[in-house]
């Protein structure tokens, strides 16, 4: 009855503090190093209770007179105080570092890296990093403890339904430790973009027309002049192209990529799958990228207003992903 | 945070802090509060162990119906400390059998940390005090392990993180205790009486029923004496007057309460301080006689009793005059007279015989006490703590008899054999001598130094003291007679050849015990004003005493910041790279900087080329430094000396060739 609106005016305030909060600090170069002023720290629900239990000891301590009915409550009180102060040094002197353009695919969840580097001696447990996409709502957050004059990585899995090129301004860390009652956070400022691909789906194959001339013409061409590194194995992949020599040494099964320069190459077009409505088109292109790039064969991407040449590789794979993925259709 | 159920070792550590906190309750509660506590416990850890939740909600809803009705009905109340108290730990223990997520820990922790302060409400010990801070501790590490996710510190980290959490908070609890101001009057009127308070000495006396004394080594109260002791023969601390005697036992007369003591004392006075455990009566343990004393609302009845209307249930300090007589009277009143010469006609006819008797014999006041004193030193009187049991008549049982008895037979048969002689005569029941602390210079006085004697009126020199059984010969005193005036209280007696080291050790506790007394339980606004002029701020008052209060609450606050950020900070020099940049900025100032990309030993070649004068110094310290800082073996010792060497070492400028 009384929550709804009391938890709809607690979240215009959340608003209108972040609002606050964003004019406040400005944007942040990375690594962003969290600095005492940009800490913000309230009791929790369970602070709350330990501030009721402590106002009770010391009206007990008071009334009966109990000198060490009171130094126990003052004991107590200092303890909450000591508290707050370990709950936000928690936080302070962490730099925090994050890779600013991540891929996903629609439907799942993006992995959202962040470098956590604590210099000082002190380990800082249960730091939690949560990222929140504006338009849509959905929340994501990782959790993580750096020992002293360590780094480590905090790995937030943030879902992205839908297709697009999602743009987050800010992320925020928070902490609770020790006691859980405190709670200190902080805003960073620094713009990190998901680029969510289509949801790779689609049983058609390549019409025959594209598919045929550049599959012979690979076939003919490849040779050892052509190699151009290793990638891992997945299954599938052709076992003559397989790097034994690599196997043989104990390391991970990997096969022999070749450059596609000179070859002909498979033109993924989206004009050819003009009887499908527009996010199968893009699917069904997803699906294609991510078949030939499984199987080693060199392709090319065409988009409205825009080609990607052929080539092979997780930077091309990427590049072509991202595109799918930034297609304003309709 | 993690949200989740609690884990079997996180419920097992809950339920040992639950206990904990509960032990220093056990005294006062019904046993089945603690049973029905551990019961729960068990419940739950055995469920816990086997995987399993907690029990159905309607069985704990009825447990816990069950339990509150139970305690109701015990109780009558949940007001104030025992039913209270009572209550909490219930709660806990029907907490403990519904807990299974984190919210129902917390709401347990701070059940416990309430159950350790109402401990202190009652108790007041150092001991009490020190356990329960020990508790604290344990919750609060048990807290931080059911806050920290996934793999947390283990118990050790934990408690040592806890350990310094607490250690953090010392000197912030300490500033808020010594300023905080505290109020004189309760905030509302407790409902509990104290629940500590020993009985004490009772304001009745019949020694016909007692059959064995028990001798409590508690303490009754302390004396501190500020200037002279008096003599043992003086050290009679007086408590109840008895006036009334109804053939066996003797009362106080309720009806001369109110009228103020006709002759005001005089002569040579003594000065001391009188503190009181807590106990259910309302009067002061004082020498004859009182002139001057510091109780709020403390009054003399009219036989010289320093009372005051509500029962002493704290402990309390009272600063006493006493002066060593009366002013010399002239009569007795007629009132008073008749109160104490009257005896009931029935019981004790032989001893109202008897008395006759020896008046008959004796006609003179003087002449009389000495004969009746002289009949318990010369007949076969003992002094025993296991009197036989006396019937109706008690007096004629004991002074014909049995003749066996304590000071109370002594007190009640003489003032029996006085009023019947038409002397008037009370008996006053309180204390004899007490024990020295020489660690401290104060004086104890136990229960078992409890006494009585009498009080008789002798016309022209007034209301005397007379102890009866300081008459018995010595050698009829079967035990235990340590209120023999005559001698000193045998505490205090240094048997030679004899190892009193346990005595010493009771004694130096014992003064740890009263200065605990003294300086912390007695803590009060006037000793926060001392504190203030002892700080050197003049004209100590309520509002000076805030604004102490806010300055050392900001410092602690600064200090405890400036605590917290240090931890965090990363060491970027220790003591050997400190030292070592000293003695490359004491070369720098006699034109021999070193170079950023020189090491310790081509620095110290190029300084020894240069000046061959510094060169055997320069040398050994940069091979010390290099040893320290990249050898093997580094000791701190080693360390501290090689900064004590650079420290002394002060290149001058070279001159000369």
């Amino acid at each position: 009855m009384t929550a709804k609106p009391l938890s709809g005016l607690l979240r215009a305030a959340g608003m209108r503090f972040r609002a606050w909060a964003a004019r406040r600090h400005g944007r942040d170069a990375l690594p962003a190093i969290i600095l005492s002023r940009r800490i913000y720290i309230l009791p929790t629900r369970y602070g709350l209770m330990l501030a009721a239990l402590v106002v009770a000891m010391l009206i007990a301590g008071l009334n009966y007179n109990s000198n060490l009915g009171l130094a126990f409550a003052f004991l107590m009180a200092s303890l909450a105080v000591v508290a707050m102060h370990h709950c936000h040094r928690n936080l302070l002197g962490l730099k925090v570092d994050i890779e600013s353009q991540i891929d996903a695919f629609a439907g799942s969840q993006a992995a959202l890296r962040f470098a956590l580097r604590n210099d000082s001696i002190l380990d800082r447990r249960d730091i939690e990093i949560r990222c929140t996409i504006e338009t849509t709502g959905a929340q994501g957050s990782g959790m993580q403890s750096v020992p002293a004059k360590a780094q480590m990585q905090d790995v937030v899995g943030l879902p992205v339904a839908r297709r697009g090129v999602i743009r987050l301004g800010q992320f925020e860390m928070h902490t609770r430790y020790p006691f859980g009652w405190f709670h200190a956070w902080t805003y960073v400022y620094a713009p990190l973009t998901v680029f969510a691909a289509p949801r790779p789906h689609g049983i058609r194959p390549l019409p025959p027309a594209a598919a045929a001339a550049g599959a012979a013409a690979v076939s003919e061409i490849r040779g050892e002049e052509d190699f151009a590194g290793l990638r891992a194995y997945e299954p599938g992949m052709p076992l003559k192209h397989m790097a034994w020599k690599v196997l043989a040494r104990g390391a991970e099964p990997a096969v022999r990529s070749y450059s596609s320069l000179g070859a002909d190459p498979e033109w993924l077009d989206w004009h050819v799958l003009g009887d499908l409505p527009p996010e199968a088109r893009l699917s069904q292109l997803c699906r294609w990228i991510l078949d030939r790039e499984a199987a080693g064969r060199p392709y090319a991407l065409r988009l409205p207003r825009m080609e990607i040449a052929p080539a092979i590789g997780p930077a091309h794979r990427a590049a072509c992903l991202r595109a799918l993925a930034a297609l304003k259709v309709g | 945070m993690n949200t989740g159920n609690v884990s079997y070792e996180q419920l097992r550590w809950s339920c040992a802090c639950l206990a904990l906190a509960l032990i220093p309750h056990l005294p006062s509660l019904p046993l089945w509060i603690p049973l029905t506590v551990a019961a729960s416990g068990a419940i739950r850890l055995v469920l816990a162990a086997r995987g399993r939740g907690p029990p159905p909600q309607v069985l704990r809803l009825g447990i816990a119906a069950a339990a509150v009705v139970l305690l109701f009905l015990q109780y009558r109340t949940f007001n104030g400390i025992s039913a209270g108290t009572a209550l909490l730990a219930l709660m806990g223990g029907l907490k403990l059998l519904e807990t299974k997520t984190n919210r129902d820990v917390y709401v347990l922790i701070l059940m416990v940390y309430f159950l350790s302060l109402s401990a202190l409400l009652v108790g007041d010990s150092f001991w009490l005090f020190g356990y329960l801070v020990g508790v604290c501790w344990l919750t609060t590490a048990t807290l931080l392990r059911l806050t920290v996710s996934g793999r947390g510190p283990d118990w050790r980290a934990s408690l040592i993180y806890s350990a310094r959490v607490l250690l953090h908070a010392m000197p912030l609890a300490l500033v808020l205790w010594l300023f905080f101001p505290r109020f004189s009057s309760p905030l509302w009127q407790i409902p509990d009486n104290g629940r500590r308070a020993s009985s004490g000495l009772s304001d009745t006396l019949s020694p016909g029923d007692i059959t064995d004394l028990a001798l409590s080594d508690e303490i009754a109260f302390r004396v501190r004496f500020t200037g002279s002791v008096p003599p043992p023969s003086e050290r009679y601390w007086r408590g109840p007057v008895l006036h009334d005697f109804d053939g066996h036992t003797w009362r106080r007369d309720i009806q001369g309460f109110a009228t103020p003591p006709a002759l005001p004392p005089e002569g040579a006075s003594y000065n001391y301080t009188v503190s009181i455990e807590p106990n259910r009566h309302n009067w002061v343990f004082v020498l004859d006689w009182p002139a001057q004393w510091d109780l709020p609302h403390g009054a003399l009845t009219g036989d010289y009793m320093l009372v005051q209307p509500t029962p002493l249930l704290r402990l309390t300090d009272v600063a006493v005059t006493s002066r060593t007589r009366l002013a010399a009277a002239g009569a007795l009143g007629a009132m008073t007279r008749q109160r104490d010469t009257g005896l009931p006609g029935g019981p004790n006819p032989r001893a109202r015989d008897l008395a006759l008797r020896l008046r008959g014999a004796n006609p003179a006041d003087g002449d009389f006490v000495r004969a009746v004193l002289g009949l318990f030193h010369n007949e076969p009187f003992y002094y025993t703590l296991t009197p036989p049991a006396l019937a109706d008549n008690s007096v004629d049982g004991f002074l014909f008899d049995s003749r066996r008895g304590y000071c109370g037979h002594y007190a009640s048969a003489f003032a029996v054999l006085m009023r019947a002689a038409g002397i008037p005569a009370r008996v006053v029941t309180g204390y004899v001598g007490g024990t020295l602390n020489r660690f401290a210079d104060y004086w104890i006085v136990r229960q078992s130094s409890a006494h009585a004697w009498d009080e008789i009126w002798i016309d022209g020199r007034g209301w005397l003291r007379v102890d009866p059984t300081a008459a018995i010969a010595p050698e009829r005193v079967e035990r235990g007679l340590h209120q023999d005036p005559g001698a000193d209280d045998y505490a205090s007696i240094d048997l030679p050849g004899t190892s009193n080291w346990f005595a010493d050790l009771r004694l130096r506790l014992d003064a740890f015990q009263q200065f605990w007394r003294e300086h912390i339980l007695q803590f009060d606004q006037a000793s926060q004003l001392s504190l203030l002029s002892w700080l050197k701020i003049s004209v100590p008052n309520e509002s000076k005493l805030a604004l102490v209060l806010a300055a050392n609450l900001a410092l602690a606050l600064v200090w405890l910041t400036w605590q917290v950020r240090r931890e965090i900070l990363p060491r970027t020099h220790d003591a050997v790279v400190g030292a070592y940049e000293r003695l490359c900025a004491r070369l720098a100032t006699v034109a021999l900087p070193r170079m950023p990309h020189e090491g310790a030993e081509a620095y110290a070649a190029r300084v020894a080329a240069r000046r061959p004068d510094l060169a055997a110094v320069v040398t050994s310290l940069c091979r010390r430094y290099t040893a320290l800082r990249y050898g093997a073996c580094c000791s701190r010792a080693d360390a501290v000396q090689f900064a004590a060497a650079v420290r002394a070492f002060r290149p001058r400028d070279f001159r000369g060739s």
